[in-house]
């Protein structure tokens, strides 16, 4: 068959080098985006903080400052700000203190599964409210029902009494089962939860700031 | 930070169109390749690939409309439409493909592992 | 009835052991659609089972099934073709036959540990000894380090066997693709305090196994079962096997940017996964053109020949693989095109339409191929010539694809009520997303979700009855 002219489109070495080059083109350029990543995405310091620097995923201490998410003109979207110092649990936490609390804040949040519920950032399972920016959620604002509820003045007291005994409260038919959570896990989770909404996340969840403003104005929401 | 792409609101009623015109876009790019690829194969007569223009225009204006609805840079618009204008060739390309390697390996039976 | 499992023809040790496999997968495809359905349930009546077995525990077992039974059907598939492809008897079978048991004990024990201890302490404990509590991989530490020692013998028993017998084309896409969908799992085996560091690793697992690896493996299983049951020419398969693993991972890989939109990851994701996830369809449609293709143009042959009867020689194993065709395309293609777009996504991702994808997409994509591998797998077991759909299989066929496709478009219709309601207007706040899941269109939705479930399990039970019968059946027939 040498005298044939055989067309390299029909040849299987032809396509198999092709798909070397391009399967290995995409893992390097995904390599090296995943470098880029992942230093925007590492958590700043307490320095970045006080500096009033801004970053993808602040330091744990952001859970001693107000945290706010509102439209930016400049972006198209709403981003969080980190505003003035405000006290957690009613104290300042130090960098220790407040890199511990989200460790096990984490850490309870694997171990009690909220994902299987919950969506964090968007992505777990769809049974019950997206955590993203449960923090800044109306429900537990001074306005909202969960502090009187709960009979708590601040919104992390009440978050936290809410989560030790959450079929206690319910706001819906379909309740958050009790999982055994203790003080100490519940304060892990609220750090945890305050810590999410401080990540820029490109907008995501679109309009919640807007609904926020509607609720303090004491527009309802009823259908 | 610099300024980038802004994310436009999309209506509440523009929600089901989205969904349905990016549903149909597929749907007319599959009924594009098929019906040039099977008519040129013999399966189906010749007077079938008109049809299969028509869906290829069809789906070339559902694109062009998706991107007009969600709201797209005038760029990104434009190389969406000379991407269309690519795959107007793709199923000719594709159908060479598959008469040429069967020409090819035609004298070949290999069905086992022995090559 | 039961007979049938235990007749077998095997002609290598390769297969008896791939059998073994699949008959594991089934019971755990079993388990995951009745926890599916105690879940669904959960959505209707939220007093079902609650605080007994939540919605939570319900959940993990029913994505952990899935991820699991499809594993186990795939390395099942492996072996099953291993000694056509090479030519060799697997080496050190015996060593996979052991891997086999250790990570069928592991399976049990983590499965076991999940439904009656459920949640842990907030301590590492917990992750090592109960749950990681991440969707997908929840598996404990521990058992992900078993899991790495078993696939490392799996992949010892191919890789040897590979490198020693004829290295066929087919064989190679497999041996490359299999150490990098195990290489992947190590990339979801640490813990970490930056969520957004988690879900950026989660990622490199969940979505390079479901959009690349698991995507090419379909690939090589559809060349092979092209060539075993039709009589596909290996060269033209396999020329398109390289076409098609060109342009899975070409579109695949880089397509991880859809699930770095919004988890704290830079903007310049919005284009890189916009692009290239909408081109993540090409390569399924040009999968689907050449199954049905090869299929035609084999047949038109042997009717040239002068043959009369079709050239499948295994009818229900052909049916699937069909199936897989166009739910492959309508699942993975038009489902996971129509929100993956950035504009579209802020407002669809975590909404009931991941859930209507999720579910048509993992059913289109891969029940349905390692599904028609078992037949293949029955249909060897038995020293069966030419095997013909049932009505067992038929019904099998339709039931489950009926019911997975109304789940589909109902959860697609609850999606998009939650766009509109809960993220459009009310910006997925708790009130909105409560809002949202209390009207009568969400509600309904849901209702009918739960009754297409149903049908998917009745279907189900008609799949393993064939399985179990149609081989002895058709020896009778032959006979």
């Amino acid at each position: 068959m040498a005298n044939e002219n055989l067309s390299v489109w029909t040849s299987i070495p032809f396509w198999r080098r092709s798909a070397a080059w391009v399967t290995g083109f995409a893992s390097i350029l995904l390599i090296w985006l995943t470098f880029d990543t992942l230093g925007q995405i590492s958590m700043g310091t307490d320095e970045d903080l006080k500096a009033g620097t801004i970053k993808r995923v602040p330091a744990p201490t952001v859970i001693n400052y107000n945290i706010d998410y509102q439209m930016s003109k400049k972006r198209g979207h709403e981003v969080p700000i980190i505003g003035a110092k405000e006290p957690f649990f009613g104290k300042e936490w130090s960098v220790e203190e407040a890199a511990e609390l989200l460790h096990l804040g984490k850490l309870t949040s694997q171990s009690k599964n909220c994902m299987n519920c919950h969506t964090l950032l968007g992505n777990g399972a769809y049974f019950a409210p997206d955590l993203t920016k449960a923090w800044l959620d109306p429900m537990w604002s001074d306005k909202g029902p969960m502090m009187p509820m709960t009979g708590k003045s601040t919104r992390e007291e009440a978050m936290a009494e809410f989560l030790i005994n959450p079929s206690q409260y319910p706001t819906h038919a379909r309740m958050m089962p009790n999982l055994g959570i203790t003080a100490d896990e519940a304060k892990g989770l609220v750090a945890f939860l305050k810590h999410m909404s401080s990540i820029d996340t490109n907008g995501f969840p679109r309009n919640f700031s807007k609904t926020a403003e509607q609720f303090k104005l004491g527009v309802s929401h009823a259908h | 930070m610099e300024i980038l792409i802004t994310r436009p609101e999309i209506a509440i009623d523009m929600f089901l169109p989205i969904f349905v015109v990016s549903t149909l876009v597929l749907v007319f790019g599959v009924g594009y390749a098929a019906l040039i690829t099977l008519s040129k194969m013999g399966y189906f007569s010749k007077k079938w690939m008109p049809l299969g223009y028509i869906f290829w225009a069809l789906q070339t204006y559902c694109l062009y409309d998706l991107s007009v609805m969600i709201q797209s840079e005038p760029f990104t618009s434009k190389v969406l439409m000379i991407a269309m204008v690519a795959y107007l060739f793709v199923p000719h390309l594709y159908f060479r493909l598959i008469e040429d390697t069967d020409e090819r390996y035609k004298d070949t039976h290999t069905t086992s592992n022995k090559i | 009835m039961l007979t049938s499992i235990k007749t077998n023809s095997f002609t290598n040790e390769g297969q008896r052991l791939g059998m073994m496999y699949y008959r594991v997968a089934v019971i755990l495809f079993g388990a995951q659609l009745l926890m599916g359905l105690i879940a669904a349930i959960q959505f209707l009546v939220p007093g079902f089972l609650f605080e007994i077995f939540d919605f939570s525990v319900a959940r993990m077992v029913h994505i952990n099934a899935l991820v699991v039974w499809m594993l186990y059907a795939m390395i099942g598939s492996v072996y099953m073709m291993i000694t056509d492809e090479t030519g060799l008897e697997t080496i050190n079978i015996g060593l996979g036959k052991i891997a086999f048991w250790i990570l069928t004990v592991a399976v049990t024990i983590v499965v076991l540990v999940y439904i009656f201890v459920q949640v842990g302490a907030g301590t590492e404990e917990s992750i090592w000894l109960i749950h990681e509590g991440r969707e997908y991989i929840e598996a404990p530490r521990w058992a992900d380090i078993g899991i790495v020692v078993v696939v490392l013998i799996f992949y010892w028993n191919v890789f040897a066997t590979y490198i020693k017998g004829t290295q066929t084309g087919i064989m190679t896409v497999m041996v490359a693709n299999l150490l990098a969908l195990a290489g992947l799992y190590l990339a979801g085996m640490f813990f970490t305090d930056n969520i957004s560091m988690d879900q950026f690793w989660w990622w490199w697992v969940i979505h390079l196994w479901v959009e690349a690896t698991w995507e090419v493996f379909v690939g090589t299983l559809a060349a092979y079962a092209l060539i075993r049951l039709i009589g596909a020419k290996r060269e033209i398969v396999e020329m398109w096997l390289w076409i098609e693993v060109l342009m899975l991972f070409g579109s695949g890989i880089l397509g991880m940017g859809h699930h770095y939109f919004w988890i704290g990851t830079p903007e310049y994701w919005w284009e890189i996964g916009a692009l290239f996830s909408a081109l993540e369809p090409v390569p399924l449609i040009a999968m689907f053109v050449h199954v049905l293709y090869d299929w035609g143009k084999e047949q038109g042959a042997a009717h040239a020949r002068g043959e009369t009867a079709s050239v499948i020689t295994n009818g229900p194993a052909m049916a699937w693989i069909v199936t897989n065709a166009f739910g492959n395309f309508l699942g993975a293609g038009i489902w996971g095109f129509f929100h993956t777009l950035p504009q579209v996504n802020i407002y669809t991702h975590g909404t009931q339409f991941t859930a209507a994808h999720g579910h048509l997409a993992f059913f289109g994509a891969y029940a349905t191929i390692l599904i028609g591998m078992m037949y293949y797998g029955v249909q060897k077991a038995n020293g069966i010539e030419r095997m013909k759909m049932t009505f067992k299989t038929k019904m099998g066929i339709f039931l489950i694809t009926f019911g997975v496709m109304g789940m589909t478009i109902a959860l697609t219709i609850a999606g998009y009520e939650q766009v509109l309601v809960e993220r459009a207007e009310l910006g997925a706040t708790w009130n909105g997303f409560f809002v949202a899941q209390e009207l009568a269109w969400y509600v309904q939705a849901q209702t009918w979700r739960t009754v297409m479930g149903v049908v998917t399990l009745i279907g189900f039970v008609y799949l393993v009855w064939d399985l179990l019968t149609i081989g002895k059946k058709t020896q009778e027939v032959e006979a």
